[in-house]
């Protein structure tokens, strides 16, 4: 006799970002990853702190396929980076430190170029929904030479949740913004992650908004990944610190 | 993905105003061909007409019309120097803001992000950079022809208007050459005004300095009676008349008039070996842009300019 038919077994989601052992040296010999290791979960947002140089960006740019990197692996929505481009770029949105987008094109072609890229059906109602959704229809029909750098940031945005990401990778996203612009970019990050639930890496140095919008946090120390946690667990292992600032300092000072 | 990227790259193209400046110079040189071969005919039909006349009232035989002679497609001689100077320089351009911005303004990190593969992505772009260069010679073409009927009074045959075709065609091809130099320097350098100062090296040598080389290098041709086989008899004037062989602007000159029947008379099989030195600076030009494009880093930022 058969016994109670078993519940289905699904298969486990496999985490945002999975990094092992991540190295990556230049061409020069100077290895700016000393072998990282670091998972982040779906639907945190987590902060990539570290001093300039600390090899922040590069960690980045191996995550969003750009660079191949010298050693260990990184996976991106269960998908290596490396062997298996073409479905991490399907999953991911990268807003550049600076973006610079062609500033020959109005807002609503660069959006539709990318769009396309991204292997869209309707390019045109998903730029539309996009910038509906960011509030920055009026932006549509103007030339990018003539934005402000606030106004070029949220068509960046803009063009990296265009085909709903499941992560989205941010290098320095309040760089050059005014706090009302700093402002908006928060309220923004916070609205993609709990409408859509996208998962948010954040390079930043901004720890004021570090402490208001991520969930999590990780510090980078001249390539080795020095501390990883939660902010709420942060704060609780640091009482004694007044602020995030603080904390950053004295895990920063830790000699490796 | 291919006509993503070239469609792209038109209506880019289209707003760029260096790139409309050196497409309304290229027109105005092509209309300006026309009206110098329209003013060289009228010059010769006016004295003719008066030597007619003057021998008429002697009671002397007219000469043969000289025009009569001369092949219609000659008055546009000139095509084949203003399309290796102007056309060139137009083509490098178009080549250079190909790709300017996705290496100088750093788009490029943004666009492969995307699932899109480099090759795929070059591919669009020589595409569309081809089609723009077709464009703008069907333009030249439309302009040319309208010069002849100008000129001539009459429609071109269609041996003529193949002839016309022909030459667009090979033009097509020296000026894709020139794209695609334009590509590779932005895609060999970081800069965004060093890449179109090293394509315009590229055109200088390939239009003067070779040339000077090969044709120019005679010493002994100004004495006359001396003519050439005594200074090419020597080992390095010898090498350097051979050479010429492969200079590809002089080669397109050549064959151009060939073609517009402005040359000495050739077999075509002649004109077709001289096309050769073209074609292969195309493949090895072209095989250099993609591994070029395939090796470039482009996780860096803005370069600057």
């Amino acid at each position: 006799m058969l016994g109670p038919v078993p519940p289905p077994v699904t298969p486990p989601i496999p985490p945002a970002i999975e990094l092992h052992g991540l190295r990556h040296a230049y061409r020069d010999g100077v290895e700016v990853l000393h072998g990282i290791d670091l998972t982040i979960e779906r639907g945190e947002i987590f902060g990539f702190l570290g001093h300039n140089g600390a090899g922040k960006t590069t960690a980045m740019n191996v995550l969003t396929t750009l660079l191949v990197p010298t050693g260990g692996s990184a996976r991106v929505a269960g998908y290596d980076a490396v062997t298996e481009r073409d479905e991490v770029t399907r999953r991911i949105g990268y807003l550049p430190a600076d973006v610079r987008l062609y500033g020959h094109l109005t807002a609503a072609e660069n959006l539709e170029f990318f769009a396309r890229l991204s292997g869209l059906r309707h390019p045109r109602a998903a730029v539309t929904e996009t910038l509906d959704y960011l509030d920055a229809g009026d932006l549509a029909d103007r030339r990018l030479s003539s934005f402000s750098t606030g106004m070029r940031q949220r068509i960046g945005i803009a063009q990296a949740v265009l085909h709903r990401p499941e992560v989205l990778f941010l290098d320095e996203p309040t760089a050059g913004l005014d706090p009302l612009g700093v402002r908006q970019l928060r309220r923004t990050i916070l609205s993609l992650n709990a409408d859509l639930g996208m998962t948010v890496f954040m390079n930043t140095h901004q720890l004021s908004e570090v402490a208001k919008v991520c969930t999590t946090i990780g510090v980078l120390n001249h390539g080795d990944l020095i501390y990883q946690d939660s902010i709420e667990a942060t704060t609780r292992r640091f009482p004694d610190e007044a602020s995030l600032e603080d904390i950053y300092v004295r895990m920063d000072a830790v000699p490796t | 993905m291919i006509a993503t990227v070239a469609r792209q790259q038109f209506v880019a193209l289209r707003r760029q105003q260096i790139f409309l400046a050196v497409l309304a110079i290229l027109l105005a040189m092509t209309s300006l061909a026309g009206f110098l071969g329209w003013m060289s005919h009228h010059t010769v039909v006016q004295a003719y007409d008066e030597a007619v006349r003057i021998l008429a009232a002697q009671g002397q035989p007219a000469p043969p019309d000289p025009l009569g002679l001369k092949p219609p497609l000659s008055l546009l001689s000139n095509l084949a120097v203003y399309i290796p100077l102007i056309g060139a320089l137009l083509a490098i351009v178009v080549g250079h803001l190909s790709l300017a911005d996705e290496q100088a303004e750093g788009i490029g990190r943004v666009i492969f992000t995307r699932p899109v593969s480099r090759t795929t992505f070059l591919f669009g772009k020589v595409v569309a950079v081809a089609a723009v260069l077709a464009a703008i010679l069907a333009a030249s073409l439309v302009t040319s022809v309208a010069s002849l009927v100008m000129v001539n009074g009459s429609v071109p045959s269609a041996a003529e208007l193949g002839r016309l075709g022909l030459f667009y065609g090979l033009s097509w091809l020296y000026l894709l050459l020139f794209a695609l130099i334009g590509m590779v320097t932005v895609l060999a350098t970081r800069r965004r005004s060093l890449g179109l100062l090293a394509a315009l090296g590229v055109w200088m040598v390939l239009t003067f300095a070779v040339p000077q080389f090969t044709s120019g290098l005679r010493p002994t041709a100004s004495l006359n009676p001396v003519t050439d086989p005594v200074s090419t008899s020597q080992p390095f004037f010898g090498a350097t008349a051979h050479a010429r062989s492969f200079s590809v602007s002089e080669q397109y000159k050549q064959a151009a008039a060939q073609i517009l029947e402005t040359g000495t008379a050739e077999p075509w099989s002649d004109t077709g070996r001289r096309v050769l030195p073209l074609l292969g600076a195309l493949v090895g030009v072209g095989l250099l842009t993609g591994g070029l494009a395939r090796r470039h880093d482009f996780s860096t930022g803005p370069s600057g300019d």
